[in-house]
């Protein structure tokens, strides 16, 4: 088992790793930048050492500080938990490099599960369905016509290096298309260098359900059920819950397959997750994409399946086998996650944050909080907005959404706005309590959410 | 510090107040009688009645059989009878195959043995959202069937109607239901049994020409339509505007061709208090 590990994120994930490692004996050094200083994970680790100035390119994002910091202060392992440089093969590669152990895949899957294009072949070969569209690259026009064609209209023009929304272009009929090709490819050559172009059928209203995977050194593979993240604001996940509503047994278990089966073809090791869209009809879906780390909603399917998933992450990059085998992993109950982010909903979710001046957690039973904030703790502007993960448990979906009304009232930050009463208004919403929801529900319902919120400022404001 | 909970419990009152007023866009039910919005919850509470003015909105069969029967008495009859296509009639395949589908229904009657109060009775529903309701050559041979079985068993029988009249894609095969059920209710009047004929909104063509008209007694909705041809077929033939209310319910009631108008809410008491007074040694 590894005996020292740098934590090399912050934040509230940064607190999640250094409890599981705790509880394995395992030893922890905390990073921080200099606006990170009175951080909790900088409080609760064994040794902290500052990497550099506030922004992350400096600090978190700096390899060569915080490779220094690891062999400085005698670490075997690496944790890269979300975000940062979690998938960034280069680093997972530097890492091997300077003899330390990178606690996720080798550099070599990251990028084989990352390149698009590339990826979407592998997955065709291994049997996982995957969205209609070209068999590989288009390099011409008149191919990429062809293809979108035989596949229909709408489609996504996607560079195959792309990611983070560059390099894509939608287009509704064969008019659009030659003009976004070029476009995307003059995009994707100027982001990424590299204009290579696939094509996919566009999916309306599709339901975007992940897989989590477990793979160890060993070659076992077992998954851990699936998660519902369609709750989204343009693309940024707000609400999740596991398991998803209504999949019939079938379903559930076919995409659990397919989610192994991808992870055994790009050869996955450690924790991952496999992300499908679901198409409205409930019966087809398609590989989306692979993430190759830990993810913010991992804990809800902790809460469902009683699996530590960071405990299994160590395990698994120190070497050991997996401890559990598929016939071990039974999902009981509903668990939901709502993401509090210092979030201001009323001004455009420009993120606002600030002095956490006061803050009071929920608790009870089956209620867990994940946040990196305490009373008086600052939350520093230039990093991402999540300040708190409440997540609730029950044994039924209803209950769970019952629990998580009562959490969200019990749940009191003061300092900066929060998107803690959006969340509690939507688990209200017959959109949201009715379940089987697709990925445009949120986008659809915000303007009247947020009329409701300004009509109860506005009723408060006459009685004050 | 006690401050911020007490600020926060305001504010949670205040949003729970708040969301009981309100009533979400797709939540609303707009009246097209008073013209005013309600909550589908209020609507729904108030057995699919307009909460402001009364209005009568259409609902399903086994919604209706539900608040007429006491529960768990149901007992669904000849379920699986459906039309077929004998004419070869373009587009009917389709039309018919569309229906069951948005309505979870496999034809246009639902009909049922159960009791109300405790006392058995049998009852059949025309569910408008079928093809308006249309009577078919499997509606009326579920009708008759219906209707034979409760002349077997001896039992009281309540038909709910609502229907645009018989089925055109049938053409003669479902004009000749109108014969056929009246027969056998006309059998089940012999046997000295019970005919409780409801008309709801709309009860026209041929089903009024046949089994609705024929009830020992005749209840309405309000403000259902009844009629054999539609008020606008007849203004457009004899050339002279129509009174307010023509062939509504209560017009049709002040004309002796309904016997009483129930609204929907009472419906099930005055069912009861009929077949109570109807039975052996009642009243």
């Amino acid at each position: 088992m590894l005996k020292r590990v740098l934590i090399a994120n912050r934040g509230e994930i940064a607190l999640r790793i250094l409890r599981s490692c705790r509880e394995a004996g395992i030893e922890t050094v905390a990073v921080y930048s200099q606006a990170d200083r009175e951080a909790l994970h900088v409080q609760m680790a064994t040794q902290a050492v500052c990497i550099g100035p506030a922004r992350a390119a400096d600090s978190y994002l700096n390899q060569t500080a915080l490779l220094t910091a690891a062999q400085a202060t005698g670490c075997d392992g690496v944790h890269p938990g979300y975000g940062f440089l979690s998938e960034n093969a280069d680093f997972a590669d530097a890492c091997a490099q300077a003899g330390l152990t990178f606690i996720g895949p080798s550099g070599a899957v990251i990028r084989r599960a990352g390149a698009k294009s590339a990826a979407r072949t592998i997955m065709r070969e291994a049997g996982v369905p995957v969205s209609p569209g070209s068999d590989g690259p288009v390099r011409s026009e008149a191919e990429a016509l062809a293809a979108a064609e035989r596949v229909g209209y709408p489609v996504m023009l996607k560079a195959s290096a792309g990611g983070g929304g560059r390099g894509i272009r939608r287009c509704a009929g064969a008019e659009e298309l030659p003009a976004a090709l070029r476009e995307a490819q003059a995009e994707a050559l100027a982001c990424f260098g590299d204009g290579e172009m696939y094509l996919e059928k566009l999916a309306l209203h599709p339901r975007h359900i992940e897989v989590q995977i477990l793979a160890d050194r060993q070659g076992n593979v077992v998954h851990l059920g699936d998660r519902d993240c369609s709750l989204q604001r343009r693309s940024q996940k707000l609400v999740e819950e596991a398991p998803a509503w209504g999949l019939s047994p079938e379903l559930r278990q076919e995409m659990g397959e397919a989610a192994v089966r991808a992870a055994r073809a790009v050869g996955y090791e450690n924790a991952g997750t496999v992300e499908f869209l679901l198409d409205p009809d409930g019966e087809h879906f398609y590989f989306m994409e692979m993430n190759t780390r830990v993810q913010v909603e991992h804990g809800i399917t902790e809460l469902v399946t009683g699996v530590d998933i960071i405990r299994q992450q160590l395990r698994i990059a120190s070497g050991l086998p997996l401890d559990l085998t598929q016939a071990d992993i039974r999902c009981t109950g509903h668990a939901i996650e709502c993401r509090i982010n210092a979030e201001d909903p009323a001004g455009g979710f420009r993120p606002c944050p600030g002095q956490t001046e006061f803050l009071h957690l929920p608790g009870g039973p089956g209620v867990r909080v994940d946040t990196g904030l305490y009373s008086g703790c600052p939350l520093p502007p230039y990093y991402d907005s999540l300040a708190a993960k409440v997540m609730a448990h029950a044994p039924t979906r209803l209950e769970a959404i019952r629990k998580m009304r009562r959490c969200l009232e019990e749940f009191a930050l003061e300092g900066f706005p929060t998107t803690a009463e959006l969340c509690y208004q939507l688990m209200h919403h017959a959109a949201f309590v009715r379940g089987g929801y697709a990925t445009d529900c949120l986008d659809a319902h915000l303007p009247e959410l947020l009329d409701f919120a300004r009509s109860l400022t506005e009723s408060e404001d006459e009685n004050a | 510090m006690s401050g911020i909970f007490a600020k926060r419990r305001a504010r949670l009152l205040a949003m729970k107040a708040l969301r009981e007023r309100y009533v979400p866009p797709e939540d609303a039910v707009s009246c097209p009688q008073c013209g005013q919005d309600s909550s589908h919850r209020a609507v729904a509470q108030n057995l699919h009645t307009c909460p402001l003015c009364g209005h009568h909105f259409p609902v399903g069969a086994y919604y209706r059989l539900g608040i007429t029967l006491d529960h768990g008495s149901f007992r669904e009859l000849y379920p699986k009878l459906t039309s077929q296509d004998p004419l070869s009639f373009p587009g009917y395949r389709e039309k018919l195959e569309n229906a069951r589908r948005t309505t979870g229904l496999n034809e246009a009657a639902v009909t049922a043995v159960g009791t109300i109060d405790g006392r058995r009775c049998v009852a059949g529903v025309l569910d408008s959202r079928f093809l308006l309701g249309s009577m078919s050559a499997a509606v009326g041979e579920k009708l008759t069937l219906t209707i034979e079985y409760a002349e077997r068993s001896r039992l009281p029988l309540i038909l709910f109607s609502a229907s645009g009249g018989a089925r055109m894609q049938e053409g003669i095969l479902s004009l000749m239901q109108m014969a056929k059920t009246s027969a056998a209710l006309d059998r089940l009047d012999r046997r000295g049994l019970l005919y409780i004929s409801v008309l709801t909104d709309p009860t026209t063509g041929g089903v009024t020409a046949s089994f609705a008209s024929l009830g020992d007694v005749v209840l309405a909705e309000p403000g259902a339509l009844i009629g054999f041809a539609g008020p606008r077929v007849i203004q457009q033939t004899i050339g002279e505007t129509l009174p307010e209310g023509f062939q509504r319910a209560e017009f049709q009631m002040e004309h002796g061709f309904v016997d009483a108008v129930v609204p929907r809410q009472q419906m099930r008491d005055t069912l009861s208090r009929l077949l109570r007074l109807h039975e052996k040694g009642g009243g």
